[in-house]
């Protein structure tokens, strides 16, 4: 360990750090909160307000934006993965090289569905009249939360799902390096995995289609 | 004008049913794509030696999946049910919150056991045989996690 030796003081120091981190966040809240309460002026600690403050346009991009970005995250950081093993295995099996591509496309439909999702939900986004939000406050709204969460949950869905391509991917690739029958019957678990991120396709159609903050 | 708001339905009621709703898919995803790729990894170790018993080792992965399952009918349940604010009211909001919650950590919970032993019980099933039926019934048991955050969300969600 000698010349490797970081010198900060310990493996847990990071861990510890961002342990302190979330604790002093948290205090901090607290102690904001605890202020406003002795104070009387509890009732204006809302958190209603924040919500409902933070106008539609701020929910539903900030969703979209989720959406794209953390499924491209996801797409890359499995392609990595795999990528990293194809090639370190071909150095000795240069034959798995074009077959354990698949893998690698599959990593690719991950970023497809996120930019599918993204298109679905910018289609919803336009300009309105102040008219039109005095009569639709509360769809308006409510929308605003939709395009928010399906945009987010397709992020995060494809991010874990992407990894768990890679991974496999990984794993399938070194196998296939020993004996190149086993290649196909393992791609069928990466089949299951790549499942996962369609799942959250399905839920983010559900959740953000024709959510409408428009006025035409 | 818009419909009239009350302090039991405010404009803010559907975020947490919506917020319910994502959390059901993304944490029971999040343990899917653990316990998938986890098992994944014990899969393809054990194949260069046993190629043989790799479509009986898809177990683990077939039950990572269903995880995966429970959470998108949570979630679309959630979703068919939301609406504006004061026809679904804070009372909903919250309840789909709960719902979505219990389904996608019992999701994540259920998800870290298959992976782990899945991946085990892979590599011990190549060299040992009788040790397959013991993991599955470990397995099935891990997935009864699962199984009960569906439940309590099932009743959540039915309650409003």
């Amino acid at each position: 360990m000698g010349v490797y030796d970081s010198g900060r003081g310990g493996k847990g120091s990071y861990a510890i750090g961002c342990y302190a981190a979330y604790v002093i966040t948290l205090l901090v809240f607290i102690a904001i909160g605890l202020f406003y309460m002795f104070s009387g002026r509890g009732s204006e600690f809302d958190v209603g307000w924040v919500l409902e403050s933070i106008s539609s346009y701020t929910w539903a991009c900030i969703g979209i934006a989720i959406a794209i970005s953390f499924s491209v995250l996801g797409a890359a950081w499995g392609m990595f993965i795999t990528g990293a093993s194809i090639v370190g295995a071909g150095v000795k099996a240069p034959r798995i090289k074009t077959k354990n591509l698949v893998s690698v496309i599959f990593c690719e439909a991950v970023a497809i569905y996120g930019i599918i999702i993204a298109i679905i939900l910018v289609q919803n986004i336009d300009d309105t009249t102040p008219e039109d939000w005095l009569d639709n406050y509360n769809t308006y709204i409510f929308n605003g939360y939709c395009l928010f969460f399906a945009g987010l949950l397709t992020g995060m869905c494809n991010l874990a799902c992407g990894i768990c391509v890679g991974i496999v991917g990984s794993g399938a690739a070194l196998a296939d390096a020993q004996n190149g029958e086993l290649f196909v019957r393992i791609l069928v678990i990466e089949i299951f995995g790549s499942a996962i991120g369609l799942f959250g396709v399905i839920i983010a159609v559900l959740l953000g289609n024709n959510r409408k903050i428009s006025s035409s | 004008m818009a419909a009239a708001l009350t302090a039991l339905a405010p404009a803010y009621s559907p975020f947490f049913g919506c917020m319910g709703a994502a959390s059901a898919i993304i944490f029971s995803s999040l343990g899917a794509a653990y316990g998938t790729a986890k098992s994944g990894v014990g899969i393809s170790a054990m194949a260069i030696m046993k190629p043989d018993l790799i479509m009986k080792s898809i177990i683990p992965v077939v039950m990572a999946g269903i995880l995966a399952i429970y959470g998108l009918v949570v979630a679309a349940l959630i979703a068919q049910g939301l609406d504006e604010a004061p026809t679904y009211d804070l009372y909903d909001g919250f309840c789909d919150f709960a719902a979505g919650l219990s389904v996608g950590f019992c999701g994540v919970a259920a998800g870290f056991a298959i992976g782990v032993v899945g991946d085990a019980g892979v590599r011990g099933t190549a060299q040992q045989p009788k040790l397959f039926v013991g993991m599955v019934l470990i397995l099935i048991f891990g997935e009864v996690l699962g199984l009960y955050g569906l439940i309590i969300a099932l009743i959540l969600n039915t309650a409003h």
